[in-house]
Formats: C-alpha cells, sequence, structure tokens
C-alpha cells in the first residue's frame, strides 16, 4: 500500500529529535492552555502563530498540532475534576466523569479518560492513514442536505435515551435551540431574537454558557449541599493508575463503537462534539446498567472521550483537503498554512506530501507522548481536589468569571455566566437535564441552516432529504434511532398502560 | 425560609413559559411565514418559542397536580443561606469587574472569600488575594497575551 | 487600602503625564498593540491581519508585540462598535473591508463611519465568477447566461453570508444579464466554493484564493473577473490558464466593471495623529515587504495601497456606490449620511 510507504516517509521528517522536542513543548502549553478555561485551545494555537512564522510549515504544524492535542487532554481534566468543560467537546465527558470524581475516584476518571481518549486519537489516525486518498472526495459529496442528515442522526440517538420527565427534556432542549437562534441569521442576514441590544448580535457563546450552567451552577449547588466543606478525599497511588488503564479492556465494546462513531463524525461534517454526545447516548443505551448513567459510569467517562478524540483526529483530514475547518482551534489553524504559503485543498495531498505525511505520522507520536505526559500529571490534579471546597471554590469561580470574559472580551458575557449560573442550579435542582441543552445549542443553528440551505438548493422540496442514497441512508437511520426506543417503550407500556409520554419527544423532531 | 419543591416547579415553568413567549415575539418580527423555498427566518424560533410554552405549561399542570406529600423541600433556610452567600459576593465580584477591572475585583474577592466563609488569617487572605491576582496578571497579559479588563485604576498607573 | 492606592494611582498617572507630553511629537508604540479582525479565525479578515502581524514581526518593523483578536458578531460589526467604545486608544487596530462602512447602510446599528478613522487600504481582491464545469456543464459566460435565461431561478449561485458583498455581486450579475438566479448563503465564501466543487450549488462569486484549489484539482473553472482589466499574473495555474487569461467579465458579455474588495485598517476616532501618522507609514512599508507581497501574489490581488487624502476620497465614493446597490436591493436601513 502507497499509503504506508508515504506514512514511513512521513515517519522519517517526524522523527527527529527536534520534532520530538516541538512534540513534548507543545503538548505541555497544550495542557496548561486546556486546563485554563479562559485560554483555551483556540487562544494557545494564536499564541503559537507569530512563533511559527519563521520555522517551516512542517515542524510549524506539529508544534500547532501538538498544543492541541494537549489542549484536549486538558480540557477533559477540567470536566472531571471541576465540571467545567474547557472545550465543547468535553461536555459529555462532565457527566460521568464528574460524579465519579466526587466519589472520590478521581484518579480512575481521569485515568480512564485520557487512556480511552488516547485509543480513539490513534484509531482515527489509523483510519486518516488508510482512508487519506477516499476521505478527501466523501467529504465533497455532503452537501446541505447530508449536513442535515447527520445532525439529525446526532439529535436522533439522543432524544431516545433521556430518562426524566419528556416535558422538562423538551423545555430543556428548546431553550438551547432559542439560545442557538440568537444572533444574526446566516440565511436571511437578518438579526433574530435580539430585541435591538447590540450586546447580542453576536449570539449568546456556547463556552458561556457552558462556563455558567455546569462550571457555576455546580459551585453554588455544591456550597448549599455541602455545608461542612470539606475536601473530596481522592486516593492517589500510582497502583491506581495502573488499575484504571487496566479496567479499559472491560469496555472494550464501549471502545470500539464509540471510535467508529468518533470517525464517522469527524469525516462527516458533524465534528468531534456531535461525535462526543452521540457515543455518550448511544453508550448509555447498550449499556447494562442503564441507571448508573449519568452517576460515575466508567463507560459513560470512556464513550465520549474516545469518540471525542476520534472524531477530532479524523476532522483534520477534510480540513487539509477541502479547506473548511471543524473547530475554532482548526480554523486557526488553517489561517497559519495560508500564513505558512500552504493553500489547504484537494492539491496538497501531491504537492506538499512530506507535510501531509509529516504531520499524520506526528500525530501517532504526538498523542502517545499525550497520553503518557496528560497520565503524570494526573496525582497533581487529583491533589488539588483535597484542598478543602471553602478555598478551591472561590479560586474556580475566579477561572470561571474570567473564562467567561475572554470567549470574547465583553464584560455582558460574565453577567450572562452568573444568570446561567442560576438556570444551572435550579435546573439541576428540578431534574432538568442538561445535556439536550447543550446539544441543541450546539447543533442547533447548524441544523436549521444546512436545512434551510437544502430547502433553498431543491426550491423547497423536502424530497432532497432522500434524493441520493447517501442521504436517504441517513435519513433513514436518524428516523430508526429515534423510532426504536420509542416503539420498544411503547410496546413495554401497553401492556402496563401507564404513563405513555412517547409523544412530545416526536413533536420535537418535527421543529428541527 | 422555606420554599417547597412544588412551588419551585411552578415557579421554574413560569419563568421558562414567559421566555417561550419572548421567543414567540421574537420570531414574529422576523416573519414566521413557511415559504415557496422552505421557511423564512422566524419561522423555526416560533415553533420552538410555542413547543417552551407547550413544555412549561406541561410541566407546570404536573407539579400543580401530584400530591406535595412527602416530597423534600425545594430549599430550607440554612441551605438558601450558604447559597445566597456564596452567590452575591460573585454578583458582587462581577459588577466590580465592569468598574474597576477583572485584576482589582478578583483581588478583593478573593480577600473576602478566604477571610470571610474560608476563615483564614487576614494576612493569608490579603497575601492570597494578591496572588491570584499577579498570577492570573503574569498568565494571561504577559505569557498569553490575552488581555483582560484593566479598568481606570490599573490605566492610571500605567497598567494598559 | 482603596484610599491609599488611588493617591498612588493619582501621583503616577502625573508623573506619567509630564514625562510623556515631550515626547508626543515622535510617537511610538510602547506597549503590545492589538489588532481586532473583523471575522473568524480563517476567514480572509482573520488572514489579513495574521499577515500583516507576521511581516511586522518578520521585517522587525514593529517592536512591541502584535495581538490579534476576532470581534465577529454581527457579520463583523462587533468590531466597529468596538472600535466606537475604544475612542482615541492608539493601540487598537481594527481589520476589515468595505464591511466598516457598509454594514451601517444595511442594518440599524450604534457606531457610523464618523466613529472610525481609516488607516489604510492595503490591497484590493478581485471577485470572480465560478462554475463546477462537470457538473453544470457550464463552460463560459454565455453558456452560464444561456442556461440562466433557460430555465429562470433553476442556477443556484453561493456565497459567504446574506446581503453582503457576495449576494450583492449576484444582484448585479442578474440585472446586467437580465437573468434570474437563485442565491444560497453560507457561512464562509471557502464553504461556498467546497459545495460548488461538489455539485451540491452551480456556480459561486468569490475571492480568487478562495476557490483557487479547487481550481486545481479540476472541479472550479473561473468564467470571468469582475474588473476592469485582466489580472496581472502570468502564471500558469491549472488546465494551461494563468490569472491572467481569464477574461474580464465586460470582454465575456458581462457588463458589470469593477467589484474589488478593499482591504482596510481602521483606528479608532480621536487617536492622536501622531499616532496615525505612525501607522499610516508603518503599513506603507508593510506594503513593501516579501511577506505581504507574496500573500497578494497567492491571492491574485491587485496590489494598490491607499492612504490619507485618497483613501478618504475612496471611500467616500466606495460608500455611494454600495448604498446605491442596497437602496435598488431594497436593503437600505440604516442612515446614508
Amino acid at each position: 500500500m502507497s499509503n504506508i510507504s508515504l506514512l514511513l516517509d512521513g515517519f522519517s521528517v517526524a522523527l527527529s529529535t527536534h520534532h520530538v522536542l516541538i512534540m513534548v513543548g507543545g503538548v505541555l502549553l497544550g495542557l496548561v492552555v486546556g486546563v485554563l478555561p479562559g485560554l483555551g485551545a483556540p487562544n494557545g494555537v494564536s499564541l503559537l502563530l507569530p512563533l511559527t512564522f519563521s520555522m517551516d510549515p512542517v515542524s510549524a504544524i506539529i508544534l500547532l498540532t501538538s498544543m492541541y492535542w494537549g489542549a484536549l487532554f486538558g480540557g477533559s481534566t477540567t470536566s472531571i475534576l471541576f465540571n467545567i468543560p474547557g472545550e465543547p467537546s468535553s461536555v459529555a465527558t462532565t457527566f460521568d466523569g464528574y460524579p465519579m470524581a466526587r466519589q472520590g475516584e478521581a484518579v480512575r476518571a481521569l485515568t480512564l479518560a485520557f487512556s480511552s481518549a488516547g485509543i480513539g486519537a490513534l484509531t482515527g489516525v489509523i483510519v486518516i492513514t488508510l482512508l487519506s486518498g477516499w476521505v478527501a472526495n466523501f467529504a465533497l459529496r455532503f452537501g446541505a442536505a447530508e449536513y442535515f442528515a447527520v445532525y439529525f442522526m446526532a439529535f436522533a440517538s439522543f432524544i431516545g435515551m433521556s430518562s426524566g420527565s419528556p416535558f422538562k427534556t423538551l423545555v430543556s432542549m428548546m431553550l438551547g435551540f432559542a439560545c442557538a437562534t440568537i444572533g444574526a441569521d446566516t440565511i436571511s442576514g437578518e438579526s433574530r431574537l435580539t430585541f435591538d441590544f447590540e450586546q447580542l448580535i453576536g449570539g449568546v457563546s456556547f463556552l458561556v454558557a457552558v462556563i455558567g450552567l455546569f462550571g457555576l451552577g455546580e459551585l453554588i449547588m455544591t456550597m448549599e449541599e455541602d455545608l461542612t466543606f470539606h475536601g473530596v478525599k481522592a486516593r492517589l497511588s500510582l497502583r491506581e493508575i495502573g488499575r484504571a488503564v487496566l479496567e479499559l479492556p472491560r469496555y472494550w465494546a464501549t471502545v470500539l463503537r464509540s471510535a467508529l462513531i468518533g470517525c464517522w463524525m469527524g469525516i462527516t461534517p458533524g465534528g468531534p462534539t456531535a461525535a462526543s454526545f452521540m457515543s455518550y447516548a448511544i453508550g448509555a443505551r447498550f449499556a447494562k446498567d442503564k441507571a448508573r448513567f449519568g452517576k460515575g459510569a466508567p463507560e459513560g467517562i470512556v464513550a465520549p472521550e474516545t469518540a471525542d478524540h476520534s472524531a477530532g483526529s479524523c476532522a483534520l483530514l477534510p480540513m487539509l483537503a477541502l479547506g473548511i475547518p471543524g473547530s475554532a482551534t482548526a480554523a486557526v489553524m488553517m489561517g497559519g498554512l495560508m500564513i505558512w504559503g500552504l493553500a489547504p485543498g484537494p492539491m496538497l495531498f501531491t504537492t506538499r506530501p512530506d507535510f501531509v505525511w509529516g504531520l499524520i505520522a506526528s500525530m501517532y507520536l504526538g498523542n502517545i507522548i499525550a497520553v503518557i505526559l496528560v497520565l503524570a500529571t494526573v496525582p497533581l490534579f487529583a491533589y488539588i481536589l483535597r484542598a478543602p471546597f471553602r478555598i478551591v471554590g472561590p479560586m474556580i469561580t475566579v477561572v470561571c468569571i474570567i473564562g467567561a470574559y475572554t470567549v470574547a472580551s465583553h464584560t455582558f458575557d460574565i453577567w450572562l455566566a452568573l444568570i446561567f449560573g442560576v438556570a444551572g442550579y435550579v435546573f439541576k435542582k428540578l431534574d432538568y437535564p442538561l445535556a439536550p441543552f447543550v446539544l441543541a445549542m450546539v447543533l442547533g443553528d447548524k441544523a436549521e441552516d444546512a436545512f434551510r440551505q437544502a430547502m433553498l438548493t431543491s426550491g423547497g422540496s423536502a424530497s432532497i432529504f432522500w434524493s441520493n442514497g447517501l442521504v436517504g441512508t441517513m435519513m433513514a437511520l436518524g428516523v430508526l434511532l429515534l423510532g426504536l426506543p420509542l416503539i420498544s417503550r411503547m410496546l413495554r407500556e401497553t401492556g402496563i398502560g401507564l404513563r405513555r409520554k412517547a409523544l412530545p419527544q416526536q413533536r420535537e423532531i418535527g421543529s428541527t | 425560609m422555606e420554599i417547597s419543591r412544588r412551588t419551585s416547579e411552578i415557579a421554574t415553568s413560569a419563568a421558562t413559559a414567559l421566555i417561550g413567549l419572548i421567543v414567540c415575539y421574537g420570531a414574529l418580527e422576523n416573519g414566521i411565514a413557511w415559504e415557496e423555498a422552505g421557511p423564512s427566518s422566524g419561522f423555526f424560533p416560533f415553533c420552538v418559542g410555542c413547543l417552551i410554552l407547550l413544555g412549561s405549561a406541561a410541566t407546570g399542570a404536573q407539579a400543580t397536580l401530584r400530591p406535595t406529600e412527602g416530597q423534600p423541600p425545594f430549599l430550607d433556610g440554612e441551605r438558601a443561606r450558604a447559597a445566597i452567600l456564596f452567590f452575591l459576593p460573585i454578583v458582587a465580584f462581577a459588577a466590580l469587574a465592569v468598574f474597576l477591572g477583572l485584576y482589582i475585583a478578583m483581588a478583593i474577592y478573593i480577600v473576602y472569600a478566604m477571610y470571610g466563609p474560608g476563615k483564614l488569617k487576614l494576612a493569608t487572605s490579603i497575601a492570597a488575594g494578591l496572588g491570584v491576582a499577579v498570577v492570573n496578571f503574569v498568565i494571561f497579559e504577559k505569557l498569553f497575551m490575552v488581555p483582560l479588563l484593566k479598568g481606570p485604576v490599573l490605566n492610571a498607573v500605567g497598567i494598559y | 487600602m482603596n484610599l491609599k492606592l488611588g493617591t498612588a494611582a493619582a501621583l503616577a498617572a502625573a508623573a506619567i503625564f509630564t514625562v510623556q507630553a515631550p515626547a508626543a511629537a515622535d510617537w511610538k508604540p510602547d506597549r503590545p498593540v492589538e489588532f481586532v479582525a473583523a471575522a473568524g479565525p480563517g476567514g480572509g479578515t482573520d488572514l489579513f491581519a495574521r499577515v500583516v502581524q507576521s511581516a511586522l514581526s518578520k521585517d522587525k518593523l514593529l517592536d512591541v508585540p502584535v495581538i490579534v483578536t476576532n470581534k465577529t458578531g454581527g457579520s463583523g460589526a462587533e468590531t466597529f462598535i468596538h472600535a466606537k467604545t475604544s475612542g482615541g486608544d492608539a493601540y487598537k487596530l481594527f481589520f476589515g473591508t468595505q464591511d466598516a462602512y457598509a454594514l451601517p447602510l444595511a442594518n440599524k446599528l450604534s457606531y457610523s463611519l464618523k466613529d472610525l478613522e481609516p488607516v489604510a487600504a492595503m490591497t484590493f481582491d478581485p471577485f470572480i465568477l465560478w462554475v463546477n464545469p462537470k457538473a453544470s456543464g457550464i463552460q463560459d459566460v454565455k453558456g452560464f447566461i444561456e442556461k440562466a435565461k433557460a430555465a429562470p431561478g433553476s442556477i443556484k449561485v453561493g456565497g459567504a453570508k446574506a446581503k453582503e458583498a457576495d449576494e450583492t455581486l449576484m444582484t448585479l450579475i442578474e440585472k446586467a444579464a437580465g437573468i434570474d438566479l437563485s442565491y444560497i448563503p453560507y457561512k464562509s465564501g471557502s464553504e461556498a466554493a467546497v459545495q460548488v466543487a461538489g455539485g451540491h450549488i452551480q456556480a459561486n462569486v468569490n475571492n480568487p484564493s478562495e476557490s483557487v484549489e479547487q481550481w486545481r484539482a479540476g472541479v472550479q473553472k473561473p468564467l470571468c473577473v469582475f474588473e476592469e482589466n485582466r489580472l496581472a499574473d502570468t502564471t500558469v495555474i491549472a488546465e494551461g490558464m494563468s490569472w491572467n487569461a481569464i477574461p474580464t467579465c465586460v470582454e465575456a458579455g458581462l457588463d458589470i466593471k469593477s467589484f474589488a474588495q478593499p482591504r482596510t485598517i481602521w483606528a479608532a476616532k480621536g487617536i492622536p495623529p501622531e499616532a496615525l501618522a505612525y501607522y499610516t507609514d508603518l503599513f506603507k512599508k508593510v506594503a513593501q515587504t516579501e511577506e505581504f507581497k507574496g500573500y497578494m501574489a497567492r491571492g491574485a490581488q491587485i496590489p494598490r495601497t491607499l492612504t490619507g487624502d485618497a483613501l478618504k476620497a475612496f471611500i467616500e465614493q466606495h460608500r455611494a456606490t454600495y448604498a446605491g446597490y442596497y437602496k435598488t436591493n431594497g436593503w437600505l436601513k440604516g442612515a446614508v449620511d
């Protein structure tokens, strides 16, 4: 296979001492940036970009991507320890990672997250290596209707799983849609739901909402519940890390399934955030013990982390081949590419194989280095949890407020984060699920744009959603994902004749 | 002071219903028709607003009809006090940040939080407050060059 | 403690003012300068700002660091609103296109051109009409017009955002050729280009750099360039054609003379004149660097740098042109004067 020989050439580029040092430096910096929600990967890449102006493009991209891997791992750290997702794609990790850490098993949670993330990333890179020629052409087949079908599948897989009151799920998801709508509309250019407030024309930032709902909301919750302000007694031995790593093979089915979902969502325009949510939802559905999901189930950590990182790696390929970045960080990197004089596009693979394959080779190494380094930091992070909460709590508050501000340098965002904080606290106390809100906020406007673009393309005919095999199959899969739990629930419940609440959930779909 | 679960459920669903109304009203400004080539820009927001209203109404109805005995209260006095004592200083922090800049605000907030609820010594608290501000200043302004809000006081002493 | 701090601050401020006053004539930035880009990372304006940043650092034209930030809200209006609120700040520069003065025409916004001080227009990005030759079967402008006339509305033209440059240009094409097209807005120009390359829509209007790679791969073909003269570059790019080989739209039978997009730099109103002079001079130097020339060449841009009165006159005229376009399209919402 020619790809393998190209990869070996790539390794000869990436394996120099110089490049390995760059990887280590990049990963370390990424970890720092990822752990501080006020910084985050896009800021890290922006910061490093000027440094790369005088580097050769291969070293430059290795530095930037290594930092990106580090930041992804760092983002999971704060999700698990403080319920603050550093990146949108690590939101799903909070659902089970944080409860597990609160039960005193922070080391186990972190180790599980990091090692499954490493496996996910490596799967992604292997897929890239084997399919690089094919993926670019495949991605070109995605028009607006196909985009919509991908988002539809993500929603469909998520809706069937929620356990609580279907009306609360409905309210939560629709509020997420409403937040995603605020700001300028892509299709008409009009501003929506801004009510002439200039602070709102940029829309409500996802990170601000998440910092409030998850970070601040959880802080208030903890303060209220835990009047004695005890620190979490985390066990802290190296053996603990080893035990958690050895635990991983037990979840091989979850890992495999999540890696596949991740690769699929990375190659298609779904992206890492949708991948992690979808994988979490499907993981919950397949789990033997469904009730433990959301209360610290190990599969609930493994599933989103694996999918997130395999999608993150795979998503680099469409970026290089089409010039369409899948995330804010990828967008900054792509800007870098153009400044170095490289143009992302279908021809990059033939004109600069040293660059593309050097990058792919560095992804193998960079991720392995990242896993090793990040596992080494586990005891350090877990130690923070030992400090009494009355001391750590205000520090996290400061981090949250800075984080909300740095998203767009708006003081208004600080107030928004506080409002979301109260909302998160009340919602959590009253058992409103937050996951549908977050999913709708991330994918809502994208799904709407894709739907309306598809309708414009077809001149208003809905037949575009089954006009070819690809989009038809995805829509059918989506309907199946949506229908199966409802059907099985109805079959189960018709006998008992109890609460038939499937109806409102079907209506949610009608409006996406 | 004690808030029952029922009251809080109803209040929350009333609040979400209000948001639903606002969303519907906002969507009307954009036009909610389904035109020849697909929906206009207010169509989806209007549906979303209606569904929020529907969900809120159902939640509110459930809370009203469900028997209240045996439910733990939403908040009792002591817990409410703890939550409010934690949250109000954050609001003050945010207000200070808008007028005095983030660094000064975070220093004041940390000094208060360490000395008051944190029960540390005054000297330690002041050191912690200054430390947090300085560390953040170095990280954001110097190392990562992400400018945070500095406010008039720092500007006046020549720090921009 | 606060009181003491206040006194100290006042003292320090007094000290700074007395020291700085005599040195004002020879102004130079002594702390980091912020470049605010009115587009998200990877967008045209963001790239422009970062190329200027890289030229400044590579050629050591500026001793202080440059920070690039993005304020993208309201199609970039946020950037210029920010300019209004940071009146007189000599350490913030704002990067955009004609959007700086076109946005307040189509939207009700709290800033106007009067809140901005133009510094430079560094270069001009031409626009090109592209099609997917295989999927659409269109090979030239004649075929494009014929096809559009045969089935009105059947040709879907993609572009970045709604009611901005791309859609404006499409309405101009419709009027010039007497045809009916359907416009489909995407988040960015590159996204529209990929949709054309994938054969999902038939055509798009774009800056050269956003589609050049698709052209090389044979999935997009340039029909004509919206300029009075052909582009200068004669290096062969694809199919034996260079930028220079693309006919102008007037040559090809589409009467639209010029639709170039200026890459502009602004300061907040009230910036000290000596600072303005310093930056004007600085960006003139940037335009001459290898770094910036390489950027212009890659994007097949028209190297024309405007500053001072020439820039002001250009803005006045360009703004009036846009006001005219928006008026005929019925998009005019803001004040014209």
